[in-house]
């Protein structure tokens, strides 16, 4: 079982620089989106065109963030090397 | 979310409040039953009106639809303040909150006492209710009777 959650672990990793990457990416993202998304539909008094539009951005930040996309891997930790188990010693 | 609230407040800067044309054709009682209660002896009135009015301004990309309605005013014998919807409707689109009405009551109109006899004379109101699709709903008066109208005397005794 421990096997599985390991391998779980696994899907979808990214290392911490892609996680601060991606952060800044949606925080920005999202804000400008809702900005342009309320001023074009204002503009043409179209509230689908708003919807639309903030929904049709978000499926794009999905497929840009979401998926572990190399970029998001280019800074992997540097483990320490493992060290051998030392044979326990005898007290008395 | 914030999309959202902007959206709801926008509502505000495109409202308008347009005014129209209410008059009252023609007013008659009649003194009989309803189809509830056919054997009853109520007193009802029945109202044939006219009504211009440009809703239109109230349509921007926030609204849903409007609900109009046209109200009978009055005090009752006994003093209490009544009001009876006579008429109402539902507008989705633009285009049909242009309105040019010729209509009677849609509704039973009487009195919870029964009776109409000590009654003041009848306003009669156009409002509408604009429904947002994000936002509070607000509420305007379009038209209204300039004279009030007394009930008018039974036929027969």
């Amino acid at each position: 079982m421990p096997d599985l959650v390991q391998m779980a672990m696994g899907i979808g990793k990214i290392d911490f620089e892609g996680q601060k990457l991606v952060e800044k990416v949606y925080q920005i993202a999202l804000a400008v989106l809702t900005l342009l998304s309320f001023v074009v539909g204002f503009a043409l008094q179209d509230l689908r065109l708003t919807v639309g539009l903030f929904g049709g951005g978000v499926l794009v930040l999905f497929i840009a963030l979401l998926p572990p996309w190399p970029k998001f891997n280019e800074h992997p930790v540097t483990w320490l090397p493992v060290k051998r188990k030392l044979e326990p010693k005898k007290q008395k | 979310m914030v999309l959202m609230v902007a959206v709801a407040l926008s509502s505000l800067l495109l409202s308008a409040d347009p005014k129209g044309k209410l008059n009252i054709v023609n007013l008659t009682t009649r003194t009989g039953g309803t189809r509830g209660r056919p054997r009853a002896k109520i007193d009802q009135i029945r109202v044939n009106f006219n009504s211009t009015a440009d809703l239109r301004p109230l349509f921007n990309w926030n609204t849903k639809q409007l609900f109009v309605w046209v109200q009978a005013e009055y005090i009752s014998a006994k003093g209490t303040q009544n009001q009876i919807v006579l008429w109402d409707d539902i507008i989705q689109r633009k285009e049909d909150a242009l309105l040019n009405l010729r209509a009677r009551n849609e509704y039973v109109i009487h009195d919870l006492s029964f009776k109409f006899a000590g009654a003041s004379p009848l306003n009669f109101t156009l409002k509408y209710n604009v429904m947002p699709y994000v936002g509070l709903l607000t509420y305007g008066e379009a038209a209204t009777t300039t004279k009030p109208i007394p009930f008018p005397k039974p036929l027969e005794k």
